[in-house]
């Protein structure tokens, strides 16, 4: 049998031998079509026909990815159709880190009633991505604004796969005022969603910047004091998507968690934004919430 | 009038004022016959921290630096900055020896690592001295100091050179700066582009059991491979030793679980830093990666550097603790060589001792060597430890060191060191065999 580009190399058999313990590994391995996007990255002429065949055989990847680049904070004047235009318009390093936060939904188990979750999540990142090109000078890209808000919380879903009383300890962690939450979770467990999301981060090689901003994104002292680390690029995508937190909480009324007393003052210090543009900014985001539902 | 001379970040004396300073204290010095000492001190990695980290970052250091500075040369000498990164020090009534000795001091200070959060800055400076001749023009004077440390700068830094005495110049130091550069960009190239893997060499118990495997990292990039002698070093001074240590954890206890899961349950020994154990996430930061690897605690064994064992902090030991009470093992590496303190070893709650193989290379003939190995087992056997020794080739050595009643083995001998499908059908081959 000869194998084509198109199809994986048969397994051998001591990638079988392995397949069935892969289920079992607490959080889920780099997917495979990353792989393929670097290895296509790394060569002089990519290929993205055949990247294109190859995310296209996943018909709700590439409708989801064509989604995303169809995304107004992109704002490429013609929508895209194909997959190849996406991957042409977005470039592979984005299309890649995008794929990475549609696959990253897929991965974790329905049982675990996520949807709702995935939901908050993909709201809170699209609003980063509009509001990196609104506030903070644009010192950050919409695109990373975007994928760090899918990534952020990525250790929540894993502790709920681990510890089925998970769901109690987030529920104080989102109501408390005074301690961090992350200094929440470690009254009952020996670790936080915020160090968790940070290795998955990582064993997907995401950006080192990203990695470091999911570790520290309750962290207050962290925004409040200049430090060699983590770097600027770090701390304006917590701060960003702290702020889109906070514009889609009080859009929708509903406020979930207690970090925007905790953060906010700095967040906004970081954004160059003052607490009397807010309002202005809120008005603004309303239109692009409701139109993206 | 010299308020308005004086760096706001540091509260030295500015250029301007450096420069007016120096013509004062000339003509001091000249007229009463005393000597005028001049240290031109350059910080190097700072221009990279800016780039890395901002003007906000640099300030930072160069405050932290000033401070030491300061306290180091104990009101002794004006302190100026003259720029970005370099300081002089104007030190009156001071010969050749005493500021060569000052110098030496405070490259010592300087180059205590800086902290930051979770990651340590290990900065370093090229000083230069010149002392003031007679009648000598004070700027040609403050010239020489430049030139100077201009000369230590390029001999590699972290060093003193005294006007007069510079070497031809040569340019071994400035390759060797590059070099480290290239492969600070090439390590983090590879920590985003999957450029890191593990290899694994199995420990072999002298009952045939593998006691473990030890994971040892390779790291590529732009298709090349790089050496771990090479990067290890760079990876301590830039900090990112830290990230590199966390990837490997993750990575091999992901391991220990497929090995487990494969039938094949052997524990895996990780490399630890010093920077990873005096980091105070560091409990959680293990916590997080047993749990993303869905792994028992007693498959992961952490591997500590003797040289861990120089000054244990506070941290350091709380650290230790928490990974003995989550279940995982401490394993002392390259034990009896360096830094090693039996005091310390009876304060660390280690499971393993890992025998240096320079006691190895020279069995079976040295029989002092194989006393002390003997004795090194005795002691780590009385501790509760199992004994490991490393780097044996030969079969004559290994004889010797089931004699010496060395618990396991590591080295050739046995297998070297293999990526993860090689280390699964070195076990499969075992076990059919």
């Amino acid at each position: 049998m000869t194998s084509t580009a198109e199809t994986p190399p048969p397994l051998s058999p001591v990638a079988t031998l392995l397949e069935s313990s892969l289920k079992d590994i607490g959080i889920p391995p780099r997917p495979t079509i990353l792989d393929r996007i670097s290895r296509e990255m790394a060569k002089e002429d990519p290929d993205y026909k055949r990247l294109g065949n190859v995310i296209g055989a996943d018909v709700s990847l590439s409708a989801s990815l064509i989604k995303t680049a169809n995304s107004p904070f992109f704002g490429f004047r013609n929508r895209v159709r194909t997959i190849h235009e996406a991957l042409m318009m977005l470039g592979l390093d984005v299309a890649s880190q995008a794929i990475a936060g549609i696959i990253l939904r897929k991965v974790f188990p329905n049982s675990l009633h996520l949807e709702r979750f995935w939901d908050a999540s993909a709201r809170v990142a699209r609003l980063s991505g509009w509001l990196a090109q609104h506030v903070g000078n644009n010192r950050l890209r919409p695109d990373d604004a975007y994928t760090f808000g899918l990534f952020r919380d990525c250790g929540i879903p894993v502790l709920l796969k681990r510890f089925p009383g998970y769901e109690k300890i987030l529920a104080q962690a989102n109501a408390e005022e005074q301690r961090s939450f992350t200094a929440v979770e470690e009254t009952q467990l020996p670790t936080n969603h915020a160090m968790v999301g940070c290795l998955l981060a990582q064993s997907w090689w995401l950006p080192e910047e990203v990695c470091l901003a999911i570790r520290h994104h309750h962290d207050a002292a962290i925004l409040e004091t200049p430090a060699i680390s983590p770097p600027p690029a770090s701390r304006y995508r917590i701060a960003v998507t702290q702020f889109a937190e906070h514009l889609v909480q009080r859009h929708s009324g509903l406020s979930h968690t207690c970090e925007w007393p905790k953060l906010g003052t700095a967040c906004l210090r970081l954004l160059d934004v003052t607490e009397a543009e807010v309002d202005a900014i809120l008005a603004e985001a309303v239109t692009v919430m409701t139109t993206e539902e | 009038m010299r308020a308005n001379g004086i760096d706001p970040t540091t509260g030295f004396l500015d250029r301007g004022s450096c420069l007016e300073l120096v013509g004062r204290l000339a003509a001091g010095t000249n007229a009463s016959g005393q000597r005028l000492a001049a240290l031109w001190i350059d910080l190097s990695r700072l221009k990279q921290v800016n780039e890395s980290f901002g003007h906000l970052g640099g300030d930072l250091v160069i405050t932290q630096i000033a401070q030491r500075l300061r306290e180091k040369s104990a009101g002794r000498g004006e302190w100026c900055r003259m720029g970005g990164d370099e300081f002089v020090c104007l030190i009156p009534n001071c010969d050749a020896d005493h500021a060569r000795q000052l110098a030496q001091d405070l490259l010592q200070t300087i180059e205590a690592p800086l902290r930051f959060g979770e990651l340590f800055l290990h900065p370093s400076a090229s000083i230069g001295i010149a002392i003031l001749e007679a009648n000598e023009d004070p700027f040609a004077f403050l010239e020489r100091a430049d030139r100077a440390m201009s000369t230590a700068k390029r001999q590699g830094g972290g060093r003193a050179v005294a006007s007069g005495e510079e070497p031809m110049p040569g340019r071994l130091g400035i390759l060797l700066a590059r070099e480290e550069l290239a492969i600070e960009n090439k390590l983090h190239l590879a920590l985003e582009n999957g450029g890191l893997s593990l290899h694994y060499q199995p420990i072999v118990g002298f009952d045939g059991r593998i006691e473990a495997v030890e994971a040892l990292m390779r790291c590529t990039a732009d298709g090349e491979l790089i050496s771990p002698v090479k990067f290890i070093p760079v990876a301590e001074k830039t900090g990112l030793i830290i990230r590199l240590g966390e990837w490997s954890l993750l990575a091999g206890a992901r391991y220990a679980s497929e090995l487990d899961s494969a039938g094949y349950r052997t524990k895996v020994a990780v490399n630890i830093s010093r920077a990873q154990l005096a980091s105070p996430a560091f409990p959680q930061a293990l916590h997080a990666a047993l749990l993303c690897a869905n792994v028992s605690p007693e498959l992961i064994e952490l591997e500590l550097t003797e040289s861990l064992f120089m000054d244990i902090s506070e941290t350091v030991q709380t650290n230790l603790h928490a990974a003995r009470a989550a279940g995982v093992g401490l394993a002392i590496d390259d034990f009896g060589t360096g830094y090693s303190c039996l005091a310390n070893l009876k304060d660390i709650p280690a499971t393993k001792l890992k025998l240096d193989r320079a006691f190895v290379v020279v069995l079976p003939h040295d029989r002092r060597a194989f006393a002390v190995v003997k004795a090194m087992t005795q002691l780590g056997r009385e501790l509760g430890m199992t004994v490991v020794a490393e780097g044996v080739e030969e079969q004559a050595q290994l004889d010797a060191l089931r004699e010496a009643g060395v618990d396991a083995i590591q080295g050739y001998i046995h297998a070297r060191p293999m990526p993860e499908e090689a280390l699964l059908n070195w076990f499969q081959q075992r076990s059919s065999s």
